[in-house]
């Protein structure tokens, strides 16, 4: 067969899954979001990375100026996300900084970088764009399977899979923020597609007005959560078999890489959907934010709530940041919802009209079609021994056993765990299995560890 | 309420937690402080919400399945009493209280023994009390005739909770089913009380007398009657089984309303059914072993009833087979105990299957064990980690050629 030189289209549909029903989806219109002058770059956000950093306190610099490079690789800097002066860098354990809080000044200065077309990207070579994208500060973005861990820029990647299909509550809505961003956008994926010798896969949602783009294959996902997740669109199209590399980014962050190779600047904004049953309705929405600025004004008058979790990424899966947090490198959506710690009387037996669950135990799981809930952050219960049910597998789409993954992962059994297929997913695949599960297993972080013994041992 | 509740946190709460007076008691006060009130505990990390239901939630519904067996468990007690007894007068109601007075004390002295073990090695272990044990607690005492002395049934749930689950780790790590690990354990070592023929007895003496005072069955001037299972094993050959079970008063109506001799729990299909069907409309059990054991049953009577064999046992139509001694009780409870049973899909499918073969296998081929369920689910216990291993390679063989096929597309 003689490939076609037309775009390829392929349509899946996910069969298992599981959405969570809650209250508090975001409008789609965006709002221009008028920052203070406080920023701040989290060197923590960086899993594995060791920063050295290049300022100290009351240091004047530019926007672009070098804060700190990775120790482990040194052509991989951390750059300012605006012009100012450094007001502190806050240490953590074993001193390393956890937060740079920086000030804007009046008049900020910006570093320049050299700027590209979409076309004149394609003339570059793949090592001149790793090290532009490296020296740049944007590289981090990209991250690879297996392990989910910022790409190696050395790794010669089989495929790259940009995600922009959205299914967990509530993951924005990437045809709303691509809106007038997509000649960088396409700047961003030649710029990508140099990368690999192998294709770049844009993964939708099926029905969302995302066009199709030059340079990659394009995919519909359909069906319920977690048929938005890269792990499943890899599965689906090209699984990773042992040593193989795929880089994976999320379809916003192309957008940014573009934007830096357009502009020849740093990007300055990104737009986040702020959602959740923990925000008030009329901030419910997608805001565009400067990168790296303080939220603490829109997070003041937007929570209802006297204890609110924020979580940056969806509800399922995402981690939790202060409620004072800048906006940070990676992710979105902010999703915001109560901390929880109520006591139901006899929980073990009431009908459960009241209470959300999966399971046909509780009345409620009938109302499960169109009820939306006000969920909170309670545990319903405590941990107990974990048993092998299948329960876990419910709603697994992946072509992995959910339970005897788990129990692998437990029993730090590193060949059966990549037998079993754990170099395909990430944590976040294990959220529904956490979410059903009666013994309140934190699946997610055995997962993750087994992850790292398997990336320490090396396959 | 919220006075005691508060009176609860504030005042008998610290006494329990570290550094209390009763520290080491924690997992009694949190059983009872949960069992009162939801934990107040909220979700470590991703995923940020959780589904509302719990350990407790589940192994309480189960016993709430069990609760029809219960209820036509003491009623069938007291009503052959009473009729074995000729007592006059006797009501539904009479019955009913006498059947309580024989069956009651057994469940509690279940769930007290077996409570007591369960309480103090969570304490050892300082882990949190399982509530696992309320349904090994029920399960126990349904399997057992209620004419058995109760000191019996405190060494059977005794050895069942110890060397049935607590020995490998508890909940969750057990190999057996704890209940009937416990009913094995008794079968062997008093087997005179818990099957063959002198099972079932009404005595002249009150259960009361009988039951408290630990009096053997033989031993007293009473009566004694067969269960199905030991009519049907010892037919002639030749004989009609049927025939031989009619003689003996089983009908195949009397068999599945529950008034015949047997275990507390185990003889009423009914009532079983009445439990099956609210264990699948909940979900909690699973309806692969279920459909899979009736299904084996069926199969291996079917196939005794084709094979030209000179037994009567072998002659009887598999319709008995469902209906008669142990086996539905024990394939809608014990087969499908989560913990002990196949893991995998098409595990719980062969799982299942074999528990309906082997039992019959059990009952007909091996005269000496009338009841082959028992024998046939402890078995399959065993095998299931087997079964289960065969499965996943089998699985990681294919997820492996899918993922080269599409590779190499």
């Amino acid at each position: 067969m003689k490939p076609s030189e037309e775009p390829v289209l392929a349509e899946f549909k996910i069969k298992k899954g599981f959405d969570v029903k809650v209250t508090g989806k975001p409008d789609p219109t965006i709002e221009d979001y008028a920052s203070p002058q406080l920023f701040a770059v989290y060197p923590s956000e960086f899993e594995g990375l060791k920063p050295r950093l290049k300022v100290k306190a009351g240091d004047r610099v530019k926007r672009g100026d070098i804060l700190f490079e990775n120790k482990k690789n040194e052509k991989m800097l951390f750059r300012s996300p605006c012009g100012g002066t450094i007001q502190a860098i806050n240490l953590g354990a074993r001193r390393f900084p956890v937060e740079i809080l920086i000030e804007r000044a009046a008049e900020e200065e910006s570093v320049t970088f050299e700027a590209y077309t979409r076309d004149s990207v394609g003339q570059l070579s793949r090592e001149q764009v790793a090290d532009h994208l490296l020296n740049t500060g944007l590289w981090p973005l990209i991250k690879q399977r297996p392990f989910n861990k910022i790409a190696d820029p050395e790794a010669t990647p089989k495929a790259i899979f940009i995600n922009a299909a959205s299914s967990a509550p509530f993951q924005a809505d990437f045809s709303l923020v691509l809106k007038g961003d997509e000649e960088a956008f396409q700047t961003g994926i030649n710029a990508l597609a140099k990368l690999t010798e192998g294709k770049v896969h844009l993964c939708k949602s099926a029905g969302a007005d995302i066009p199709d783009f030059g340079n990659t294959e394009s995919h519909t996902f359909s069906g319920k959560h977690p048929s938005g997740t890269t792990s499943v669109h890899i599965n689906r199209i090209n699984p990773i078999l042992p040593h193989d590399t795929v880089y994976t980014i999320a379809a916003q962050d192309v957008i940014l890489i573009g934007k830096l190779l357009n502009t020849g600047e740093l990007p300055r904004t990104k737009v986040v959907a702020l959602g959740g049953p923990a925000v008030k309705e009329s901030s419910r929405k997608y805001y565009r934010v400067p990168l790296g600025a303080s939220l603490v004004p829109l997070f003041e008058q937007s929570f209802d709530g006297d204890e609110v979790r924020v979580i940056l990424g969806n509800v399922l899966w995402g981690d939790q940041v202060k409620t004072d947090t800048c906006v940070l490198y990676y992710g979105s959506e902010f999703f915001v919802l109560e901390e929880d710690r109520s006591r139901h009387l006899m929980g073990w037996t009431m009908p459960g009209l009241f209470q959300y669950s999966s399971h046909r135990v509780n009345l409620s799981s009938l109302m499960g079609l169109t009820h939306r809930w006000k969920l909170g952050t309670s545990l319903h219960g405590s941990h107990r021994a974990m048993v092998v049910t299948g329960w876990m597998d419910r709603h697994q789409p992946l072509n992995i056993m959910t339970d005897y993954l788990i129990r692998a992962a437990l029993a730090h059994d590193t060949d059966e765990m990549v037998q079993l297929g754990i170099l395909e997913t990430a944590p976040e695949d294990f959220a529904l299995a956490a979410f059903v599960d009666p013994h309140k297993t934190d699946v997610c972080t055995i997962i993750k560890q087994g992850l790292q013994e398997i990336e320490e041992e090396g396959i | 309420m919220k006075f005691l509740f508060d009176l609860m946190d504030k005042h008998v709460a610290p006494l329990f937690e570290k550094g209390g007076k009763f520290e080491k008691l924690y997992p009694l006060f949190e059983a009872g402080d949960t069992f009162t009130r939801t934990p107040s505990d909220v979700t470590p990390g991703a995923p940020h919400v959780r589904d509302s239901i719990d350990q407790k939630r589940l192994m309480v519904f189960v016993v709430y399945a069990l609760l029809p067996c219960l209820f036509l468990g003491i009623w069938n007690a007291g009503h052959l009493f009473n009729i074995n007894n000729q007592v006059e007068g006797a009501t539904f109601l009479t019955d009913m209280v006498r059947g309580s007075t024989m069956v009651l004390p057994i469940v509690m002295v279940s769930y007290m023994v077996g409570g007591f073990w369960e309480v103090l090695f969570a304490i050892v272990r300082k882990h949190e009390i399982n509530e696992g044990f309320l349904v090994t607690g029920m399960l126990f005492p349904l399997v057992l005739p209620p004419t058995l002395p109760l000191w019996q049934v405190a060494i059977g749930i005794s050895f069942g909770i110890v060397i049935g689950k607590e020995i490998f780790g508890g909940v969750g790590y057990n190999i057996l089913n704890p209940a009937l690990t416990g009913r094995a354990f008794l079968f062997f070592a008093y087997p005179a009380q818990i099957s063959g023929d002198k099972v079932w007895v009404g005595t002249a003496k009150t259960a009361m007398d009988n039951t408290f005072f630990g009096t053997v069955a033989e031993n007293i001037d009473g009566v004694t009657m067969a269960t199905p299972l030991a009519v049907a094993a010892a037919a002639e050959k030749g004989t009609d089984a049927i025939a031989a079970l009619g003689d003996a008063g089983f009908s195949l109506w009397n068999m599945t309303m529950g008034n015949i001799p047997g275990c507390i729990g185990s003889t009423s299909v009914i009532a079983i059914v009445l439990g099956m069907v609210f264990l699948l409309i909940t979900g909690i059990a699973s309806w692969r072993v279920m459909a899979s054991g009736i299904i084996g049953c069926i199969a291996m009577g079917a196939l005794f009833n084709a094979l030209p064999l000179d037994n009567a046992f072998a002659s009887l139509p598999f319709v008995y087979h469902l209906v008669m001694g142990g086996f539905l009780f024990g394939i809608v409870f014990m087969a499908t105990d989560p913990v002990s049973c196949s893991a995998t899909h098409t595990g719980k499918w062969i799982y299942g299957f074999m528990i309906g073969a082997l039992t019959v296998l059990i009952r007909v081929a091996n005269p000496a064990y009338p009841e082959g369920a028992m024998l046939a689910i402890l078995f399959m216990n065993v095998m299931a980690p087997l079964i289960d291993h065969f499965v996943v390679q089998a699985h990681i063989k294919k997820r492996n050629s899918y993922a080269r096929a599409l590779n190499n597309a």
